[in-house]
């Protein structure tokens, strides 16, 4: 089995995220694949976002830890760096990846980005101009989505 | 002698020539007739420069008879000082010392030595000479001259003087005539490089010669010598130092070849004089004649080719039976005994009062009023002819010149005391430090105002002597010379290795009688250098250490500590420590100053017959001190396989060094120590199958590179790289965990030094990056937790550090975490703050434990301490007390935890700890019953420590050397041992321990010469190829 010879950091990382799960976030590996992890994530109060539960998908890579785990929104998310596929634009899951952090810093990163979207640095151009050009009425947008596909369903 | 005049002759040459001439003028022109008075007679009034019959002084006699003798030098003046007249006077009745100074010849004074008379060869034709012509003289000036060294060789033969070089030739000339002649080569040899140092004048005119000049003619001149009074000054101000590399040039001294052609006799012969060395007049067979091995001369040869190896790990030792056959093992058992000194409280054993008596009948040799008037038998004395009646001693080996009788007060009083191991050496010593208490004889110990140059009164009837005056040592000591008057008269001092100065100090105090010898340990980096406190004390015991760095701080101008003193009796314990005679301990040894000189040793020779050459020059045992003798006589013959040199070190040896082994026997034939019975065995370990793999990896990748090695011919110049293979797959064998052992930290061990450099931020250059130097606060927190020996766990894999590094910015990772996170080997970020770092900055961070693993958690037993704790299981119940010897104190840290784990409560001796934790737990060991194991590492333990607590040895890895091993575990099988004493071994097989003990046989084989020089040469090649196979 794949799991076999699972590196002890995987192992651990797990134990702590289902020990001590981070407030908003839940990550729970795949019962086939202890690599994959599905994710959710409770949009920040204060946030386009507040009351949406958000669904992810985590792998980690053979070379994690040393290469970024790969992340994705399951759940569609109206926001400035996500795409409608789920991508996500994060330098830490990019170039600025460490091999210091884990995948609960990944998840809070992601948490913080839903909080804080930043259109100067967009993966969705569209949402991008949307945000930069009529704030208010992009951040409707986002609580609309968040009503309509993160509804806790 | 040989040369006595007796007063009958003298009184009748004086008959004749009346009072005009000095007794020693008489005497000398006796002994240039041989004895026949009217030849001599002859002589006196024949010779115009003979005597100077305005002085009619007395002077010195060699005849022993009841003469009244005076030695006065009156109102002459010398150098610049007019006042230094000084009489020396010693009387018959009244042996009283009148003199205050001593002669001055600090100026630049001409001393007649002698006149004589020599054939000088023409080198003109048709010159005019006349008898009576003054005769100029002249040298060559060319540098580079070599005395000419085969005597005989004169040239006589027409032609032959052209092949000399020109260099050498001494030509006389007369004002009018110009050059006339030369003279004869053996004077020109002689004269020369004295005349150029400007230590000799010559003068002279012509006696006969021929009518009408032609070449080759012989011409009879009439010579008179003169010698500088700074002939005498150089040799005080020779220093130590140069005098053992000056000595290295010749054997040819010019100036006691000067004399003789002068016909100068001395008036005291050396009795020990270079010619009984050359010829075999001196008694060079040992009565036993036991045939030295020649093999044994293979020795040097073995020691030379592992000269170069690094690691002392490798150093050559010899084999006891090996230093036995060539020091020899004197037939002790006819020695007289002594009775053990009321003040020891414990009871000597038969052979022990053998010892003492022999080392009491060393140091009286000669009593010491008597060895300050006798002459040292290395040198001669000599009456000059000139009329301010000077006495010249020359020693007939180094050619130096003093007019400072040369007493045999420099000579060896002392010995080596070469018992081997575990006899008792200390208590011997002890035994004589009571016997013979210094301050009993302190009356006898020279003058108690000893003070610069005074004479020592003579206080021998009937002997008349020269003036005496105190010791000293012509060319040998200028520390000596120009300390002696601030020296303090001292006890016993006592040198010893650091951790033997503990057991020095109890073994006086419990087998003293409480307040018979006052102990002083001079020791520490406070240690009070007033050398009044350290002369108080009976013994003072210090070590090699402090006497080095004494020894070095001694040129100061302020005579502080060991060397202001002037010790009644030295001993040197582990006297091996000196060695080797061009180290700083040996010469800081041969300095000092003191009556009585003992070395104890059970290893006289460790590595190489030199060794010896460095004790006998601490025991001024003459004229083996000086470099050029032992090399010419001893050293060099040796080596190049002259028995007799082998078999001159025994004769040199015998009346100064007691050794008996643990077989002598006494008178009866009953060995002299009874010794209960000691068991010694090896135990193979097999290796489990996890640690065979571990092994078996190891020994591949071992394998891969050693052979890399040879297929480049590069075996002896990778010699470290693969000692250090070596050592991981002994260490292996130990446990495989300390294989996994880390680096060093000790250079960040002191936290606070860590934390200046984080905030100092001077990482290597990289400052151009600007103030990336973390905050102070966290470097505190950072260096708080290290202290705490916080463990925190790596950010990268989550576990606790394994060899943590620390980054410039303080933080803490596993250093293969970190690395195997960057991309280039060399430099990356900072996996926690991105800052970029590179491999140099790391620094390892300090922790207690110095594994890489968790050792205590994931603890598994190797075989070996499996095979270790059956057997202290199996002495539990004894009670039996044990030691375990390891050459790694890694493995020492490992065997702590199965040592508690299974509670055996134990102590630990390892180089890490301070003299009085050593006193500390050496004690507990002993004294503590319930503590059944003491760790020690072979070094710490090696010497001197007496553990005769523990009944078992277990030795837990092989050394190189058998004889390390062989001398750690004698330290329980030693006197004052009652148990059977159980020694185990511990080999594990298949491995590269199994091929060492191979290799160990092998090298004894060499050792003993069963191998031809080819087989050597290959040897260490082969040697290395056989423990990877």
């Amino acid at each position: 089995m794949a799991n076999s010879n699972l590196p002890r950091r995987i192992i651990k990382e797990t134990q702590r995220l289902l020990s001590e799960p981070a407030p908003g976030i839940s990550a729970s590996p795949s019962e086939d694949n202890m690599r994959y992890f599905n994710v959710m994530i409770l949009g920040p109060s204060q946030s386009p976002y507040e009351g949406g539960v958000f669904k992810l998908e985590l792998f980690l890579p053979e070379e994690y830890p040393m290469a970024a785990p790969k992340v994705r929104f399951l759940t569609k998310i109206y926001h400035p760096n996500i795409d409608k596929l789920g991508r996500i634009c994060l330098d830490i899951l990019k170039d600025k990846w460490s091999p210091a952090l884990q995948i609960r810093t990944v998840l809070l990163s992601i948490q913080a980005l839903l909080s804080a979207p930043n259109p100067d640095d967009p993966l969705s151009e569209n949402i991008a101009k949307h945000w930069k050009s009529n704030e208010a009425e992009a951040v409707e947008t986002a609580k609309e989505w968040t009503r309509l596909y993160a509804s806790g369903a | 002698m040989g040369t006595k005049v007796s007063d009958d002759l003298v009184s009748t040459v004086r008959s004749v020539v009346g009072s005009d001439y000095s007794d020693m003028d008489i005497i000398r022109a006796l002994h240039m007739s041989n004895h026949d008075p009217t030849a001599a007679i002859n002589i006196i009034f024949d010779t115009p420069s003979f005597g100077k019959p305005d002085v009619a002084t007395p002077i010195p006699s060699a005849s022993n008879g009841g003469k009244r003798v005076e030695n006065g030098i009156k109102g002459c003046s010398f150098g610049d000082s007019a006042s230094v007249g000084v009489t020396h006077r010693v009387e018959e009745e009244d042996e009283s010392v009148n003199g205050g100074g001593e002669v001055s010849v600090s100026g630049n004074e001409w001393w007649f030595v002698g006149c004589s008379e020599l054939a000088g060869l023409s080198t003109c034709k048709g010159r005019k000479l006349k008898s009576g012509d003054e005769l100029v003289f002249t040298f060559p000036h060319c540098k580079g001259l070599k005395p000419e060294t085969t005597p005989g060789k004169r040239g006589f033969g027409r032609g032959r003087p052209a092949l000399r070089g020109a260099s050498d030739i001494v030509r006389f000339s007369t004002k009018d005539s110009g050059e006339i002649g030369r003279i004869p080569n053996e004077w020109a040899r002689c004269l020369l490089p004295l005349v150029r140092d400007k230590k000799i004048k010559i003068e002279g005119s012509c006696k006969s010669a021929p009518e009408a000049l032609s070449i080759m003619d012989t011409i009879l001149l009439s010579v008179s010598i003169y010698i500088n009074s700074s002939m005498f000054q150089k040799h005080s101000a020779t220093s130590f130092k140069t005098a053992s590399n000056m000595a290295e040039e010749s054997m040819f001294h010019p100036l006691p070849n000067l004399f003789r052609l002068l016909g100068l006799i001395p008036f005291k012969k050396a009795e020990f004089t270079p010619e009984d060395l050359s010829s075999k007049k001196r008694p060079l067979s040992s009565k036993d004649g036991s045939a030295i091995p020649t093999s044994l001369l293979q020795l040097n040869k073995v020691k030379n080719m592992n000269q170069d190896a690094n690691g002392d790990e490798n150093e050559q030792c010899i084999s006891d039976g090996d230093l036995d056959n060539i020091v020899g093992v004197g037939d002790s058992s006819g020695l007289k005994e002594m009775e053990t000194p009321h003040k020891l409280l414990c009871e000597l054993r038969p052979y022990q009062k053998q010892a003492l008596h022999w080392m009491t009948q060393l140091e009286k040799g000669n009593c010491t009023d008597e060895a300050a008037t006798m002459l040292h038998p290395c040198w001669e004395a000599y009456c000059l002819a000139d009329k301010r009646e000077l006495v010249v001693y020359l020693n007939s080996f180094t050619g130096d010149a003093t007019i400072h009788f040369p007493s045999t007060l420099q000579m060896a009083r002392g010995g080596i005391l070469a018992d081997a191991m575990g006899l008792g050496k200390t208590v011997m010593t002890i035994s004589l430090l009571l016997a013979h208490s210094w301050k009993a004889a302190s009356t006898g110990f020279l003058c108690p105002n000893y003070e610069g140059d005074k004479v020592i009164s003579s206080s021998v009837d009937g002997l008349t002597s020269p003036p005496v005056k105190a010791t000293k040592f012509p060319g040998f000591d200028k520390k000596l010379l120009e300390q002696k008057s601030v020296l303090q008269n001292g006890g016993n001092l006592i040198v010893c290795p650091m951790t033997l100065l503990g057991q020095w100090k109890s073994e006086i105090e419990m087998h003293a009688k409480p307040g018979s010898l006052s102990v002083y340990v001079h020791y520490g980096q406070s240690r009070p250098k007033d050398a009044k406190l350290l002369s108080q004390n009976d013994v003072v015991i210090t070590t090699y250490g402090v006497l080095t760095s004494e020894f070095s701080q001694e040129n100061s101008a302020d005579h502080e500590g060991i060397y202001a003193v002037r010790w009644f009796r030295i001993v040197l314990d582990e006297a091996h420590t000196i060695k080797n005679s061009k180290s700083q301990i040996s010469l800081a040894a041969a300095a000092l100053v003191a009556d009585r000189r003992w070395c104890l040793t059970g290893t006289p020779i460790q590595n190489n017959l030199e060794d010896l050459y460095s004790l006998l020059r601490f025991l001024r045992i003459e004229p083996w001190g000086t470099w050029a003798w032992w090399n010419k006589l001893v050293q060099n013959p040796f080596e190049e396989g002259d028995e007799r040199g082998l078999k001159l070190v025994q004769s040199i040896l015998k009346p100064i060094m007691l050794r008996r082994t643990k077989s002598s026997t006494d008178r009866e034939g009953r060995p002299i120590l009874v010794l209960p019975p000691a068991d010694a065995r090896v135990i193979y370990c097999e290796l489990s199958e996890s640690e065979r793999d571990f092994y078996d990896a190891l020994f591949k990748r071992s394998k891969v590179k050693f052979d890399q090695f040879v297929e480049q011919g590069k075996v002896l110049h990778n010699y470290a790289s693969i000692l250090e293979l070596l050592l991981r797959l002994r260490q292996c064998c130990d446990h495989p965990f300390l294989v996994m052992s880390r680096g060093d930290t000790a250079e960040y061990s002191d936290l606070n030094k860590l934390s200046k450099r984080f905030l100092s931020g001077k990482s290597s250059g990289l400052e151009r990056e600007g103030k990336d130097v973390p905050s102070e606060a966290f470097v505190q927190e950072v260096v708080e937790e290290l202290r705490k020996g916080e463990q925190g766990e790596c950010p990268i894999c989550l576990e606790a550090f394994e060899d943590a590094v620390l980054t410039p910015c303080a933080h803490r990772l596993c250093r293969e975490c970190l690395l195997a996170s960057w991309r280039n080997s060399t430099s990356g970020l900072c996996p926690v703050c991105r800052k970029t770092v590179s491999k140099q900055e790391l620094i390892t961070a300090p922790t207690e434990s110095r594994f890489q693993v968790d050792v205590e958690k994931n603890w598994v037993e190797s075989s070996k301490i499996t095979a270790l704790l059956e057997e202290l299981e199996g002495l539990r119940s004894s009670g039996s007390k044990s030691i375990l010897f390891s050459q790694w104190t890694a493995f020492l840290d490992l065997l702590q935890i199965p040592l508690s784990r299974n509670n055996f409560s134990f102590v630990r001796l390892d180089g890490t700890l301070n003299q009085q934790q050593r006193e500390k737990v050496l004690k507990e060991f002993s004294e503590d019953g319930s503590i059944l194991v003491l760790l020690m590492s072979l070094k710490a333990g090696g010497v001197g420590i007496n553990l005769t607590a523990a009944s078992n040895a277990f030795v837990m890895d092989p050394w190189w050397n058998p004889a390390v091993e062989e001398q750690a575990v004698m330290r329980i099988h030693r006197i004052g041992q009652t148990k059977e004493v159980k020694i185990r071994r511990f080999i594990v097989k298949g491995t590269v321990e199994e091929r060492m003990e191979v290799v160990q046989a092998r090298k004894q084989r060499m050792i003993s010469g069963a191998l031809t020089d080819q087989e050597v040469r290959s040897a260490r090649i082969e040697e290395l190829k056989m423990l990877f196979t």
